[in-house]
């Protein structure tokens, strides 16, 4: 990039594992949690906060509660009268509000951005929550009298795959296993103490039935609360903490690149489009591209890991080839060869993605950029990628109809 | 040490704490054999460890059977034998006696009692057998509480308990908790104290005002006599009973079975497992709750305390500090009730370094065994939420309670005790 880098300082997560609502919480709980954790876990200086950007996806239903900036001046008396925004993208409402912090930051207009991506989703049942996500989707012409939207969705992706190239289910379930035992190490994600194997992945069962098509409980991520808050800075602010906290402002992670491309929002629409490209979704692989192209790397294997949106088996099947990890339609190969796996040669979701870590919509982009620093700066604790320099991550909105990756590194 | 755990065998499988540590290890991939009275009942302690793994997948690795024939046959194979039976010191001798003629040298065997002493269990046992004893005491149901205690007797070779404590940490992703061999160990050796003085102050009180006042708001996930419905008032009472034989400490005297609980125990009404205990389910979904008076039940009161209820409101908005400021600022019996309980849980905790848990761990174990065996918030934060060691101390003075040995407690910083908030929840 030519303009001034923008720095990540760090945050905090709060654990997908919990139940909000069983703790009788509000989401403004959440946040100021989040907020919390994350002066504690990077010791910024409040008083230097220019601005608060919140990315949420549907706080009005899932919560009965819009509007969340006006929850963040409360967090600290010094906040009153500072601008926030809320971004609602549908499950890369944190990413895009990344994107702005970036583009406010290079503006010159704010110095150091606390970035709070935030979702209570467990208020509600299976069905009802079904309904809700489905408003990130055309609502009234692929969900309506439909239960669970978007697996039907997510299966037509695997479905044309399998049209296109063929899909052997086999590696959706290696997939599903990957990410479950990965999220085994990281002591924030939602699944740590759920049982998965590759058998039971690939097999039918009382416990595993199928939720629609080929999409099966075990290709779902979960319905998820939670909330991530970091801080994205200017050099000024990067240098002040490095001085601070006795850092090289080159040890601070900064976003070397970013892409951002926004598809049709019906799906099939947007496999209509692709009929004669080699890419499914090549208005995904293009935010790719861009981020490649933006931090100046040649392709996936400048990169040392990848946080990807595995809202489904198929959405990271997906992401595998768009990534450049193998030719179109061949991700079964970078599966097989253990390529993705933790001690491959380019881990994806070691944190255990949104399939094993938690799928809190609103949060994951941050999640995924809190992760990315966390590798980068050899903090990743038990689901560390040894060396990591640079992390791409591709948070999607939608049937990929927003798509956001980011590049970040030292 | 060069060991290897592949076969094991669970005696008392159709048992809830046997199935689901049984599944458990299977859910890891070993080859677990699921042994008990009879076949049948192995098979319902097959279908609890599937429904725990929410998987059919595991019943590869089960297999079930009764004494007479799987016991003869995978106790001799087993790598580790558990021992879930029933909390009689009789029926497990007797099961003891048959597995020393049938296990292998070396093979370990474990006893997941707490309320029983190891070192009498270990009595009249063979050299080899007493070398490879030990308490492997996990908390139910394992598949979501991670504690496991776990200690030798005089005579468990020390090599093998740090085995034990290295296998069940590294592979089977326990929160191990080395303690001391005394009687309950550490966590229910706390928690039962607390219940024993909670039950006492239902004469008083009557239960639904007790679990409403030392509710989940106070740091814990469900009610204390609540709690005491899903253990059973039975296995309370063993535990209770087991406690005044085996400990002599500060609390000793507060060890008590009230006669309304031993009417209650007459009665039948031992909690969720038979349908009613301190808390009685109506058809409507609504509950009743046993009355220590009349020995009946009666309509809830639906109690509303001024500053329980802000407190709960601060808990709800994710203010913490703020909640436990309120409790320590209101007036009244019932908020001194409440600082009392909770103080005496800091200062039992406390108390019991060196006791329960080595003493070099401070209060680490205790902490750990608390959380991920009661779900509720550990000692250390609540101490750090009811003011600090010097805020504590001056309130036990108050009210005649020994004083704990935390005033050289480490602070807890912002992020342990955000770890902990999960523990104080806004009911």
């Amino acid at each position: 990039m030519t303009k001034e880098p923008v720095y990540i300082l760090g945050g905090y997560q709060t654990d997908f594992a919990r139940n909000w609502a069983r703790e009788n919480k509000h989401i403004c709980a959440m946040m100021r949690e989040a907020y919390e954790g994350s002066v504690a876990a990077t010791d910024i200086d409040p008083a230097e906060i220019n601005a608060a950007f919140i990315g949420n996806f549907a706080g009005e239903l899932y919560c009965m509660q819009g509007h969340l900036g006006g929850f963040f001046v409360d967090l600290d008396p010094r906040f009153k009268g500072l601008p926030t925004i809320r971004f609602e993208n549908a499950c890369a409402s944190s990413a895009v509000a990344a994107l702005s912090a970036v583009a406010y930051i290079q503006a010159g207009i704010f110095d150091l951005v606390c970035l709070i991506g935030v979702e209570q989703m467990k208020t509600v049942d299976s069905a009802k929550g079904g309904d809700y996500l489905g408003t990130a989707a055309f609502f009234e012409k692929e969900c309506v009298d439909i239960e669970f939207p978007f697996p039907k969705l997510f299966g037509k992706l695997g479905d044309e795959y399998d049209k296109r190239y063929g899909l052997d289910d086999a590696y959706l379930a290696r997939i599903s296993t990957i990410n479950y035992a990965n999220a085994r190490r990281n002591p924030n994600a939602q699944t740590r103490t759920w049982f998965m194997s590759y058998e039971h992945a690939a097999t039918l069962g009382k416990y595993n039935t199928v939720i629609s098509g080929r999409i099966k409980v075990t290709d779902c991520s979960q319905i998820t609360d939670g909330a991530v808050c970091l801080y994205m800075a200017s050099r000024r602010i990067a240098e002040r903490h490095a001085a601070r906290h006795g850092l090289s402002l080159d040890g601070i992670p900064r976003v070397l690149g970013w892409g951002h491309t926004t598809a049709p929002i019906e799906f099939a629409t947007k496999v209509a489009d692709s009929a004669n490209d080699r890419y499914v979704l090549p208005i995904t692989r293009k935010a790719i591209t861009d981020a490649y192209q933006r931090a100046g790397i040649r392709d996936c294997w400048d990169l040392d890991v990848i946080e990807t949106h595995d809202c489904f088996t198929t959405s990271q099947y997906m992401a595998i080839d768009h990534f450049g990890l193998t030719e179109p339609g061949q991700s079964w190969k970078a599966i097989e060869d253990g390529t993705i796996e933790i001690g491959g040669r380019l881990p994806m979701n070691p944190s255990g993605g949104l399939i094993g870590g938690g799928h809190p919509v609103g949060a994951t982009g941050a999640r995924q950029i809190l992760d990315a620093y966390k590798q980068v700066t050899g903090t990743a604790g038990g689901y560390q990628v040894a060396g990591a320099r640079k992390v791409a991550t591709l948070n999607i909105g939608g049937t990929a109809t927003t798509n956001v990756v980011f590049v970040i590194g030292v | 040490m060069n060991r290897e755990i592949k076969n094991v065998a669970v005696l008392g499988a159709s048992g809830t704490v046997g199935s689901l540590i049984g599944g458990l290890l299977a859910q890891y991939g070993l080859k677990v054999a699921f042994i008990s009275r009879s076949t049948e009942r192995a098979r319902r302690g097959l279908e609890r460890a599937i429904a725990q793994a929410r998987s059919e997948v595991i019943a590869k690795n089960i297999a079930c059977g009764d004494y007479a024939s799987l016991f003869q046959q995978a106790v001799p194979e087993a790598d580790w034998i558990i021992e879930a039976t029933t909390e009689d010191p009789e029926i497990k001798r007797q099961i003891y006696e048959r597995v020393e003629v049938l296990r292998r040298p070396g093979a370990v065997i474990s006893s997941t009692t707490s309320s029983l002493p190891l070192t009498l269990l270990a009595e009249g046992r063979d050299e080899d057998f007493r070398r490879h004893f030990l308490s492997t005491h996990f908390y139910n149901p394992p598949g979501r509480m991670l504690a496991c205690e776990l200690t030798g007797h005089e005579d468990t070779d020390p090599e093998l308990v740090r085995f034990m404590g290295e296998y069940l940490r590294r592979e089977l992703h326990r929160e191990v908790v080395p303690v001391k061999n005394a009687v309950a160990f550490a966590g229910n050796r706390i928690a039962f104290v607390l219940f024993s003085r909670i039950t006492s102050l239902v004469e008083r009180y009557g239960v639904e005002l007790m679990d409403y006042l030392i509710g989940p708001y106070t740091g814990r996930l469900m009610p204390p006599l609540a709690t005491l419905d899903l253990v059973g008032l039975d296995i309370h009472r063993a535990i209770i009973h087991s406690l005044q034989t085996h400990t002599h400490d500060a609390m000793h005297d507060w060890l008590m079975l009230p006669p309304y609980l031993e009417t209650m125990i007459q009665r039948g009404l031992l909690g969720r497992k038979r349908g009613a205990g301190f808390y009685k389910k109506l058809e409507s979904g609504k509950y009743m709750f046993f009355d220590p008076d009349t020995c009946d039940y009666i309509p809830a009161i639906q109690p509303h305390v001024a500053f329980v209820e802000k407190a709960k409101h601060f808990i709800r908005m994710g203010k913490y500090h703020k909640a436990f400021e309120t409790i320590l600022e209101a007036e009244g019996k019932e908020a001194e009730l409440v600082v009392s309980v909770l103080c005496t849980y800091i200062v039992y905790a406390y108390s019991l370094i060196g006791e329960v848990t080595p003493a070099e761990h401070g209060i680490a174990g205790i902490d750990t065994v608390m959380s991920a065996g009661f779900n509720w918030a550990p000692p250390s934060v609540v101490l750090e939420m009811l003011g600090g060691p010097a805020s504590v101390l001056r309130r036990c003075d108050a009210k005649g309670l020994p004083i704990p040995s935390c005033q050289e407690s480490p602070k807890k910083t912002p992020l342990q005790i955000l770890e902990a908030a999960k523990y104080f929840v806004a009911k």
